[in-house]
C-alpha cells in the first residue's frame, strides 16, 4: 500500500540522472558551432545553401543586399564541424579551393584566423564579415545567425525575442549546452510549432517555452527555421 | 651562363620566400590582394630529350613564377591581372606574359560575366595547369594537358558568361561556363617551336585566331563526385615566312596555314573522398588544316586520357601515380602528302606515347612543396601536333622508350 523509501534505488537513480546530465552536457558542447556575423548583415537568418555559397564565395552579398565575406579559423574542432555541415570539403580541399580562385582571379583569399576570440573581434569590427566560433564561446559586438531549414526559400527576420529561463538549479550545477530546434513560421510571423532536434533535454522545456512567443516579420509564405539556443552557465 | 643563373636564384628564392606572405591592403576603402608562386624543376631521361630541354644530361631549365594583383570594387565587381613567365627548355625563354587581365561581374550565384583575358576553363585543371601547388604530381598528365602545348588553350580574349545553379535537395550543383574569345600564342610556345625545327624551317610569327566553347560540371549527390564536359572550337590562322628547301636562292617568303577545322571534346570525373582522389579524363582534339601557304592540308586526330590516382598519407607526404594515353593519327593532302605517308597506325611509337608515373609529394609546410616523380614512358609520337619529344632536339634519332625523373619544387603566397 505504501510505497517504503529505497535508498539503494535512489542513489541509482540519481547517479544514471547524473550520467544521463553530463553526458548531455558534454554532448552538446562537442563541435557545436554558431554561425556570428557582423552587425552589418542585416538578416537574423541564414540557409545551409546561402552559408556554403558565402564560403565558397559564389556570392559576396545576401539577398537582402548586406554585403558579406567570410572569416575562417585555421582549425580546431568548430571548423572541422563547420567545413563538415555547412561546406562539405576538407581543410585541405578547401583551401586548395581558395588558392584555386586567387590563381585564376575569380575570387581571394578570405582570412583565417587563429581562435574564437580572434573570429569575434574581427567580425566585430568589419562590415559584413560571416564567421564562426564554439556555441559557448562570448559573441559581444556580433550578431548571431541563425540557420533556417533548407528548403525555406526565403529568411525571416526576428522582431520580437523571448529569452528562456535557464532553470537555476541546472545553473547551478553547471549543467549547460545547447538546444537545437526547428520552428515552423506562419506567414504572418508567428510561431505555429517548435519541434525538438536535439541538445540537453532538461533544457529543452524553457527554450521551446520562450521560442514559441517569438514573432517574426511577416513573410510571403510559412517557413521553417533551425534555431539554436545556447544555455551558458555562469 | 644567364640561363644557370636565374633557375639557381629562383630556388634561393623559393627556399627564401617561405617567410613572405600574402598581401593584403586597402585602397579607395576596398581590400586588394597580391599572391604569387614559383616553381623549379630538374629533368633526367635516360634516353630521348624531352619537352625541349637537354633532359638525358639532366637539365634545370624548367623555371616558372608569376604574381597577382586582384581587388573587389563592389559586392559585384572584381578586377585584376597577373603575369607569368616561364623557361622551358627551349620554350618561353623568360618572356613574361599577361596571364589572365579582367573584370569579373557577378550578378547572382548563378550568373556572372566576366570579360578580358580570362583562362579558359576546360576540363578539370586546364585554367589551373600552371600551378603546380594544387596538384599531387610534377607534370600533370602530358597527354591531356601538354607544357609545350599550353598556349593552344590556356586563356582567351574576350568574355565568359558562368554561374552555379543548385538543382535542389539531394540533386547536386550545375555550374556552367560559356566563353568566346580571341586565342595568341606565344612566339616561344611549343607549335612555333616545332616548326622552325623541320626540314624546311618555318618562322612563325603570328598565331591565333577566334576561339569558342563551353564547359558543364554537375557537382552529384554523392559527397565527393564530379562529372563534367568541356567543348571547344577555334578557327586557327598562323602566318610567317620560310625559306623554300627546293630554291634557298629565293630567300625568305611569306607563309601562311589556316584551320578549316579546329574541335576539342573533353570529358571527365573526379572523385574525393578524404585523404583520396581519384581522377580520370578523356580528350580528343581534331584539327583539319590548309598548309603551306594553300599547297597542302592536313588532318590530324588526337585522343588522349589518363586515369590518376592519390592518397595523403600524412599532412607532409603524399603519393600518386596515374596512366596517361596520347595516341595520334595524321593524314596529309597536297605537296605535304606527296612526301609524308599517313600516319595512323598508333601501335607505332612515333604515333603514341604510354606514360606510366608514380610521384611523391612532400609538404614542407602550407606554401612550399618539393615533388618526386618517375616517368616510364613508351612512345614519342613525334607528330605535326607535338607533345612533348621533338625531332630537332633529337638529331641523332628516337629511342621507343624513355624513362624520366623529375624533381619539382614550388611555392606560393
Amino acid at each position: 500500500m505504501t510505497t517504503l523509501w529505497n535508498p539503494t534505488k535512489s542513489s541509482a537513480a540519481l547517479l544514471a540522472v547524473a550520467a544521463l546530465l553530463s553526458y548531455a552536457q558534454q554532448h552538446a558542447f562537442a563541435g557545436d558551432i554558431k554561425i556570428v556575423a557582423n552587425p552589418s548583415v542585416r538578416a537574423d537568418s541564414i540557409t545551409p545553401a546561402e552559408l556554403r555559397s558565402v564560403f565558397l564565395e559564389d556570392r559576396r552579398s545576401l539577398d537582402d543586399g548586406s554585403h558579406v565575406e567570410p572569416v575562417l579559423a585555421k582549425g580546431g574542432a568548430a571548423h572541422e564541424a563547420f567545413l563538415r555541415q555547412y561546406v562539405g570539403k576538407s581543410d585541405d580541399d578547401l583551401r586548395t579551393y581558395y588558392r584555386t580562385l586567387v590563381f585564376t582571379g575569380t575570387g581571394s583569399m578570405p582570412k583565417f584566423l587563429d581562435s574564437d576570440a580572434e573570429i569575434i573581434n574581427y567580425v566585430s569590427r568589419t562590415k559584413g564579415a560571416v564567421g564562426y566560433v564554439s556555441i559557448d564561446f562570448p559573441s559581444n559586438g556580433v550578431k548571431v545567425l541563425s540557420i533556417s531549414r533548407a528548403g525555406a526559400g526565403f529568411a525571416r527576420q526576428l522582431v520580437t525575442r523571448v529569452e528562456p529561463e535557464y532553470p537555476e538549479t541546472l545553473q547551478r550545477l553547471q549543467i549547460g549546452g545547447t538546444v537545437r530546434l526547428i520552428v515552423t513560421i506562419s506567414a504572418k510571423g508567428s510561431v505555429e510549432g517548435v519541434k525538438l532536434l536535439g541538445g540537453n533535454p532538461m533544457l529543452a522545456e524553457p527554450a521551446i517555452k520562450a521560442v514559441k512567443q517569438w514573432v517574426y516579420f511577416p513573410g510571403p509564405s510559412r517557413s521553417m527555421l533551425e534555431v539554436s539556443i545556447p544555455f551558458i552557465p555562469k | 651562363m644567364r640561363r644557370g643563373i636565374v633557375p639557381l636564384a629562383l630556388v634561393c628564392l623559393c627556399a627564401g620566400a617561405t617567410m613572405l606572405r600574402a598581401q593584403e591592403f586597402k585602397l579607395f576603402d576596398r581590400k586588394v590582394q597580391i599572391h604569387g608562386f614559383a616553381s623549379q624543376g630538374f629533368v633526367y631521361t635516360d634516353q630521348n630529350n624531352w619537352l625541349t630541354m637537354h633532359s638525358n644530361q639532366g637539365s634545370a631549365a624548367f623555371t616558372d613564377f608569376g604574381a597577382n594583383v586582384s581587388m573587389g570594387l563592389s559586392d559585384r565587381l572584381r578586377i585584376g591581372a597577373q603575369f607569368y613567365d616561364r623557361n622551358l627548355g627551349n620554350l618561353g625563354d623568360w618572356h613574361p606574359s599577361l596571364d589572365w587581365a579582367f573584370a569579373d561581374y557577378r550578378i547572382k550565384p548563378w550568373f556572372g560575366i566576366r570579360g578580358g583575358n580570362v583562362k579558359t576553363v576546360i576540363g578539370l585543371y586546364n585554367d589551373t595547369q600552371d600551378y603546380e601547388f594544387l596538384n599531387t604530381f610534377a607534370l600533370l598528365p602530358q597527354s591531356v594537358y601538354a607544357l609545350d602545348m599550353r598556349d593552344a588553350n590556356i586563356a582567351h580574349a574576350g568574355g565568359d558568361l558562368y554561374g552555379n545553379i543548385p538543382l535542389g535537395h539531394r540533386r547536386g550543383t550545375l555550374s556552367y561556363t560559356v566563353y568566346g574569345g580571341w586565342r595568341w600564342d606565344s612566339y616561344y610556345g611549343g607549335y612555333p617551336y616545332a616548326l622552325r625545327k623541320t626540314i624546311a624551317p618555318i618562322n612563325l610569327t603570328s598565331n591565333g585566331g577566334p576561339q569558342y566553347g563551353g564547359d558543364l560540371r554537375w557537382q552529384t549527390p554523392l559527397s565527393g563526385l564530379l562529372v563534367g564536359g568541356s567543348r571547344m572550337n577555334q578557327q586557327d590562322e598562323g602566318k610567317g615566312t620560310f625559306v623554300p628547301f627546293w630554291k634557298p636562292s629565293a630567300g625568305s617568303i611569306p607563309y601562311w596555314e589556316r584551320t578549316r577545322q579546329y574541335w576539342l571534346n573533353q570529358f571527365y570525373g573526379k572523385y574525393s573522398r578524404g585523404p583520396l582522389n581519384l581522377a580520370s579524363e578523356y580528350r580528343r582534339t581534331y584539327i583539319d588544316a590548309i598548309d603551306f601557304n594553300d599547297t597542302s592540308n592536313s588532318q590530324i586526330d588526337v585522343r588522349s586520357w589518363y586515369v590518376s590516382g592519390s592518397y595523403r598519407l600524412s599532412k607532409h607526404l603524399e603519393l600518386g601515380s596515374y596512366y596517361s594515353h596520347y595516341a595520334m593519327t595524321a593524314r596529309y593532302g597536297g605537296i605535304l602528302g606527296k612526301a609524308f605517308p599517313p600516319r595512323i597506325d598508333t601501335t607505332l611509337p612515333q604515333n603514341h606515347i604510354y606514360d606510366k608515373v608514380i610521384s611523391a609529394r612532400i609538404d614542407l609546410n602550407r606554401f612550399w612543396n618539393v615533388k618526386v616523380e618517375g616517368h616510364f614512358m613508351d612512345g614519342y609520337g613525334d607528330g605535326p601536333y607535338p607533345d612533348g619529344f621533338y625531332p630537332g632536339d633529337n638529331p641523332g634519332g628516337f629511342k621507343p622508350n624513355t624513362n624520366a625523373l623529375v624533381v619539382r619544387t614550388g611555392w606560393n603566397f
